[in-house]
């Protein structure tokens, strides 16, 4: 499975070929929905003429042509649309081989999933302004995303930081399953920035599974699971997070402070971060925000 | 529960054909009545039957057409427990998947007269012995089975089968491959079997010697089809030889042997 | 020496013992003996291992505090590791490994092959399958306050089960043992093909969740699920009961089986029955937890012998003890990181296994 081993590459962004070219990227074909994302972001949208099978956001990509993703590429497919520049996974270095030979440029993005840092993405919302042509949109929106981070990080500057377990996934109805943030990667800066510790912060990975014991030791005060899909019927919702009354002697679970979030930008490392950090931000510190503002429902 | 005194077993024109070869039966219209203490020899080339014929005698086999009948009873009215309390069979070959001891495998033949639960107790430990020292392996006693010689393993099988205390005993090749020490040796426990503890009898063999030597009785079969039948002495002749085995052969009665001999001579074909 | 019949008579007794050189040694401890010796070793190993494993972990716990009745429960974490954390999965791992160890050695009997696995015949494909198709499309399906994958997992179990057992059955006659390994195998190919293309078509997480979940997991934090699952390997274990001498039988030939008095495709259906079904629930507890039900047979075979009727209650008890000693290491060895139980039996069934093929050669 190359997507398990995705979480765990570590490194830079490349520019594969790019480096003496200066021409921009009129027909982009994109393989991996946080850059197909920041395109549309840049305001590259209409030069977007490709989207993987999982892309979803925003909804114009419904309309572009679905060209496979991480393991099913459709080369043809992809050809097919005349791309001037593919973005790729790093690990498809097939793929980035037949496209250099057949003289188009790719850009293989090395980083997928959670062990993306928040300044990676930064970093490469502003590559892909460049390769776009749409390098002052590109610094634009960095820079608005920065400071949106920054708020949100004043905001809630000096309030006690609740030790948090973030969980990214768990099986549905039961305990099991569960994996969380363990101190690296996108989400665990965003949680920072959203004012709690990851209670899994010593353990340096991009997650961890924890067994009932280790959570019962660790004894998180909050408690936060995030989900990509649509939040469910409320009944349903009840008993997911009536789940966690196993572990009753969690603080978490004693005081109430069980959330769980849906949506998809919760998880997405593409220009959405700053909305996810906001929400976290809220769900932790509600007091920090004033009643006009839109709350999210924990 | 035991038999009556007549104790017969008797196939009455059973025929049997393998899955897929329903146009050829393996056998076909073969009658057979097994006296008791007698010693009966199913004689023929590979494939002939021999081995089916047994395979239906013991109950393994169903027939597809005619009955077998133990004591004027169908095998198929009898349960597996019952007729293993009548009838043992030594096959011409044993795999067991297992390191089983030697007097593991000989106890296994105790099986038809343990209850369900039931774990064996000294009659069955004696029976077992017994049975070891009447075919010559009880040094073997211990031995992982696996590692006997190929006679030595013959022999306990053998003893498993009497282990089962049956009246009657079918035999499936007991000589082949074994080499020619071990075959006198078995063929003279064999013969001791039947006159000293009159247990019945009946060995497939495409050994012509061993059955002259130790059948009183032999069936002969061709191609699924009996070609003659009754005391060995009347059946077992040369012409009988060549209709069998394509061979010509000189049958006599051999003094220092004391039972007719086969010698083959020439193919004649 | 007394001469006796071979006939059908009453046994005069036993016959006075041989006085020749070729003497029977000296009679070996007796079944029931050695029974009972093999059942209160194993018993007290079993029981010791399982009393013992919930007092050790990677955190420190006393067991004065974990039965401090003046702190209520919510609040002792020592409880609360004890009784949530750690006794439920000691439960779940010795009632797991007492089921696969026992469904070992039912179906290398049954296969007459000492290689033989409970998974040999596609149950834990079948589980699979169920498993990761509900961890792929589980929003389609919503199955009230019922975890969805242990359900569905033992469905598929259960389900291929079924289909092996209507290939190679024939009603009344014996099963034949080459096509219930064509039809095992074949399942196992065609089941694990249908899970690569819906992994395929599966997201990273989804993907991520049915590999984790294909490693073994006995972290069942309650009590529920164990109980859940005790009726399948209860009646699993009653018809395990009955089977032993006759799988004595069973694996030295389906023929001369037979013809010692074995019911052989009673024998054989009941075999099949009680090894799927003990591994389905097994399987659906935990995931397919490998190497136990083939390690622990040949460990015990190596330790008292062939005879099924000791082996068989053996192996349930050495099993046990045996995946929870290696769920103990699973949590610990890396802690706060732990390795998957099916990972651990793996490493030590793998080297294992290797030694046993040398010392054969």
């Amino acid at each position: 499975m190359f997507l398990t081993f995705l979480g765990v590459l570590c490194g830079q962004n490349v520019f594969v070929a790019l480096v003496a070219q200066e021409r921009v990227a009129t027909r982009i074909v994109s393989l991996v929905p946080a850059l197909t994302e920041m395109l549309f972001v840049v305001g590259a949208g209409s030069q977007v003429v490709g989207v993987s099978s999982y892309d979803d956001f925003p909804p114009e990509v419904q309309s572009r042509p679905r060209v496979g993703a991480l393991l099913d590429p459709d080369v043809e497919r992809i050809l097919s649309l005349k791309p001037d520049l593919v973005l790729a996974y790093g690990s498809q270095t097939d793929l980035v081989g037949q496209f250099a030979r057949a003289g188009i440029r790719v850009y293989s993005y090395r980083h997928g999933g959670v062990g993306n840092g928040v300044g990676n993405v930064l970093q490469t919302i502003r590559e892909l302004g460049a390769l776009s042509g749409r390098k002052a949109e590109g610094d634009r929106v960095t820079a608005q995303l920065q400071a949106r981070l920054d708020a949100v990080r004043a905001r809630v500057r000096g309030r006690p930081r609740p030790r948090t377990m973030l969980v990214l996934g768990r099986d549905a109805m039961a305990l099991r399953g569960i994996y969380a943030s363990a101190g690296v990667g996108f989400l665990h800066e965003l949680l920072d920035v959203a004012g709690a510790e990851d209670v899994f912060a010593d353990v340096k990975r991009e997650s961890i599974q924890p067994s009932n014991e280790t959570m019962i030791v660790r004894a998180p005060q909050v408690i936060i699971e995030l989900h990509a899909g649509d939040e469910p019927a409320r009944d349903v919702l009840q008993k997911e997070r009536a789940v966690w009354s196993l572990l009753s002697s969690v603080p978490a679970v004693r005081n109430g402070r069980v959330h769980l979030l849906y949506g998809g930008y919760l998880m997405s490392p593409g220009p959405r971060l700053a909305s996810a950090a906001e929400t976290l931000a809220r769900v932790l510190h509600p007091d920090a925000f004033a009643e006009g503002d839109v709350k999210i429902r924990p | 529960m035991a038999l009556s005194a007549a104790g017969m077993l008797r196939a009455e024109a059973v025929s049997f054909g393998y899955a897929g070869e329903r146009t050829a039966f393996s056998l076909a219209d073969v009658s057979i009545e097994i006296t008791p203490g007698s010693l009966t020899g199913l004689l023929g080339p590979n494939g002939c039957g021999k081995t089916t014929l047994l395979k239906l005698l013991c109950g393994v086999l169903r027939p597809h057409g005619g009955v077998v009948t133990l004591d004027g009873r169908p095998l198929s009215s009898f349960t597996r427990r019952e007729l293993a309390r009548h009838i043992a069979v030594v096959p011409q070959e044993t795999h067991p998947a297992f390191d089983y001891s030697v007097m593991e495998m000989v106890l296994m033949g105790r099986h038809p007269h343990l209850g369900a639960f039931q774990l064996e107790g000294p009659p069955d430990f004696a029976i077992a012995r017994e049975t070891l020292i009447v075919t010559g392996t009880a040094h073997l006693a211990d031995r992982n089975y696996m590692t006997l010689s190929g006679g030595e393993k013959q022999r306990v099988i053998i003893a498993s089968a009497l282990a089962q205390a049956t009246e009657l005993l079918l035999l499936d090749e007991p000589t082949a491959s074994l080499d020619l020490g071990y075959q006198l040796e078995v063929a003279s426990l064999l013969g001791r079997l039947s006159r000293e503890r009159q247990v019945t009898m009946v060995l497939a063999t495409h050994d012509l010697n061993l059955a002259a030597s130790l059948c009183d009785r032999l069936l002969l079969l061709r191609g699924g089809r009996v070609l003659a039948q009754g005391p060995t002495s009347d059946v077992l002749t040369g012409a009988m030889v060549r209709q069998l085995y394509d061979v010509d052969a000189d049958v006599q009665f051999h003094p220092r042997a004391g039972h007719l001999t086969v010698i083959p001579v020439s193919r004649t074909r | 020496m007394k001469a006796w019949t071979l006939r059908r008579e009453p046994f005069p007794g036993p016959p006075k013992p041989a006085n020749d050189a070729s003497a029977v040694p000296a009679e070996a401890p007796s079944i029931r003996t050695r029974l009972a010796v093999t059942i209160a070793v194993y018993g007290a190993l079993a029981v010791a291992t399982c009393v013992l494993a919930p007092l050790v972990g990677s955190t420190q716990i006393s067991l004065a505090r974990v039965f401090d009745r003046s702190t209520p429960f919510a609040d002792n974490v020592d409880a609360q590791i004890f009784f949530v954390a750690r006794m439920p999965r000691v439960l779940s791992g010795a009632v797991v490994g007492a089921t696969l160890a026992s469904a070992g050695v039912v179906m290398q009997a049954l296969l007459r092959n000492p290689l033989a696995t409970p998974f040999t015949l596609g149950v834990s494909a079948g589980a699979a399958l169920g498993a990761i198709l509900v961890i792929t499309f589980s929003t389609a399906v919503s199955l009230g306050a019922l975890s969805p994958v242990p359900l569905a997992s033992l469905g598929g179990a259960l389900l291929a089960s079924a289909i092996v057992y209507g290939l190679a059955t024939r009603p009344g006659r014996t099963m034949s043992t080459m096509v219930l390994l064509l039809a095992g195998v074949t399942l196992n190919s065609f089941f694990s093909a249908l899970i690569l293309f819906v992994q395929y078509m599966a997201d990273f997480t989804q993907t991520y969740r049915t590999v984790r979940w294909l490693m073994g997991d006995l972290d069942v934090g309650s009590f529920g699920p164990i109980v859940a699952s005790l009726p399948l390997v209860l009646v699993a274990f009653a018809m395990f009961a009955v089977l032993p001498r006759s799988l004595n039988l069973l694996s030295v030939g389906t023929d001369a089986a037979s013809t010692r008095g074995v019911d052989v495709g009673r024998t054989q259906r009941l075999a099949f029955l009680s090894s799927s079904l003990a591994t389905s629930a097994a399987v659906s507890l935990a995931g397919p937890i490998g190497f136990v039900g083939i390690v622990v047979p040949h460990l015990v075979r190596l330790m008292v012998g062939v005879d099924h009727r000791i082996v068989l209650p053996a192996s349930a008890l050495f099993g046990a003890a045996f995946l929870v000693g290696c769920d103990l290491v699973a949590r610990t060895v890396l802690a706060p990181v732990e390795v998957p139980v099916g990972v651990v039996t793996a490493m030590l069934g793998g080297p294992f296994f290797l030694w046993l093929l040398v010392r054969r050669s």
